[in-house]
């Protein structure tokens, strides 16, 4: 179609004979790229005049947290303990029961309607945003840490559950037909020839899901399921922006530390 | 003995695998399946072990009938006999040695099961088997980083391990250099000679299959067109096996396909 609208330029050899060179997608494509662009600055009524006379604003609030309330600390420690130790249950114990959970959705060692069944209720487990879940959480536990750890549960293994089910059923099933040969029931040719296959990947998966799970756990206190988003919510209420300054410096440097942490422990895995 | 009463097999898909076979292999025999691909050799072999189903006749293994055993039975049946793979099938991010094990996990009490934690009895066995193939200098070495012929022996001492009555392997060499095949090849001499295991072999190579076996069985669309002691294959032999040329006057009957 586009060739027929723009035909290909030819270009001549010495000898006589000619190539067809097609041409190039990209100027179409950038238009349809503005094009796009102009239409969603309308819908989402873009302002640039705003940004231009507002933008400063932004500064004068990180103004306003520099420099952090230092002695404020001693209250973030706690919230900041809990929120880590939120996530590092929730991620171990979801990680943990995401292999069941993955187990049953590969259909390489699961009958299909199995799998299709438990393919589709993890992702409507993935679906369902962690904020949300928190706050159902909040309603059935009550509030503080129990209902974030819940919350961050379910998110681990609908998130853990699918990249491991998709790992199992790209494993290579040789191995799992020879030990079926040799008189395993399927669950134990997993354990011993699929299992070894996928277990650095899957380690690998939950550390970089805790990782994300700590930033997650940081805004759970929005919704009363404990951590350290209670103290920001309450204040960026207040407009302390010193203490809420304090917050986010700490949150940053753990986040940083996690990351790092996972990070070394991730390559030794791949 | 391992006997099949008229055995046939016909897949979903209406593709006949197998035809009206009547064999009968003794204990300790070593019999080459030769034909083209296709044939039906690899689903003659896996009927033997359930695998596969079969849709027709019976399979006897020393009394067993196999297409009756039921779940824990077709398992315990599985035990005693062993199977190699052209591909060789093994884990390979795993050590030579857990390879092996890995034979003795149905015995396993449960949290050995799940742990992955071998006695050191079943430890000596392995590395027993290992030495029987001649590769024990390799048991704590990675298989990814073992040659084609040293992880067909390790599939091979993972099969032994399992002291099975019968070995069953599907194009064992077919993925190695000639001169690496043979020395599989006399693996299986050796352990058919010494521990007088059955061995049944699906085979490409026709001089390698004269050379080893005792016994020749030909298989053409699904059927046994040869069955005989290897020294009586004669070139015309393998021609009919292979082409199908000498009066070959059966009728293709009810449009089935016969391949696989």
């Amino acid at each position: 179609m586009y060739d027929k609208i723009f035909p290909p330029s030819k270009i001549s050899l010495p000898n006589g004979k000619t190539v067809h060179e097609k041409r190039s997608r990209t100027p179409i494509v950038l238009v349809l790229v503005l094009l796009a662009t102009i239409v969603s600055v309308r819908f989402t009524n873009f302002d640039l005049e705003v940004l231009f006379t507002r933008w400063k604003e932004f500064f004068v609030i990180i103004g306003e947290m520099i420099p952090p309330k230092w002695d404020y600390l001693d209250h973030i420690w706690k919230p900041l303990m809990d929120t880590i130790k939120m996530s590092l249950l929730g991620s171990m114990v979801g990680s943990l029961a995401a292999i069941p959970a993955a187990y049953l959705a590969s259909s390489n060692v699961m009958s299909k309607p199995v799998a299709a069944w438990s393919k589709f209720i993890l992702s409507i487990l993935r679906t369902l945003p962690t904020l949300v879940t928190a706050l159902i959480a909040t309603f059935i536990f009550g509030l503080g840490t129990l209902a974030g750890t819940v919350a961050i549960f379910l998110f681990t293994i609908a998130y853990v559950g699918k990249l491991l089910y998709e790992q199992i059923e790209n494993a290579d099933m040789g191995s799992f037909e020879a030990m079926e040969a040799g008189g395993m029931t399927k669950m134990q040719a997993f354990r011993y020839a699929i299992f070894p296959q996928v277990l650095p990947n899957y380690l690998s998966t939950s550390l970089f899901c805790f990782e994300g799970n700590v930033r997650y756990a940081a805004i759970l206190g929005y919704v009363g399921a404990g951590g350290i988003g209670l103290l920001l919510n309450e204040g960026l209420g207040w407009r302390d922006y010193a203490s809420v300054g304090m917050i986010l410096l700490m949150l940053i440097i753990t986040v940083y530390i996690i990351e790092k942490i996972s990070e070394h422990f991730r390559k030794k895995l791949i | 003995m391992i006997e099949f009463i008229n055995v046939g097999k016909t897949y979903p898909n209406n593709v006949k695998a197998l035809d009206n076979i009547n064999l009968k292999m003794e204990k300790g025999e070593f019999v080459a399946i030769i034909g083209m691909s296709g044939a039906g050799k690899s689903t003659l072999i896996r009927c033997i072990n359930r695998m596969h189903d079969i849709t027709e006749g019976e399979i006897v293994v020393d009394g067993v009938k196999v297409s009756s055993l039921k779940g824990k039975e077709i398992r315990t049946f599985r035990r005693r006999i062993g199977m190699i793979f052209q591909s060789f099938h093994l884990v390979t991010r795993s050590s030579v040695l857990k390879n092996v094990l890995v034979s003795f996990v149905p015995e396993l009490p449960f949290w050995r099961k799940v742990t992955g934690i071998f006695s050191k009895e079943q430890k000596v066995k392995a590395l027993t088997a290992l030495d029987k193939v001649g590769i024990l200098d390799k048991a704590y070495v990675r298989v990814d980083q073992l040659s084609g012929g040293q992880q067909q022996r390790v599939a091979l001492a993972r099969t032994l391990a399992q002291n099975p009555d019968i070995i069953l392997a599907d194009e064992p060499i077919a993925s190695l250099d000639p001169v690496t095949a043979r020395q599989v090849m006399d693996d299986f001499t050796t352990i058919n000679r010494e521990t007088d295991m059955s061995i049944i072999i699906n085979i490409h190579h026709v001089e390698m299959a004269l050379e080893y076996a005792d016994r020749i069985i030909g298989v053409r669309e699904g059927k046994i067109v040869y069955d005989g002691r290897a020294a009586e294959v004669t070139q015309e032999v393998l021609d009919y096996i292979y082409k199908g040329q000498t009066n070959d006057s059966e009728p293709m009957n009810k449009g089935e396909k016969r391949y696989v």
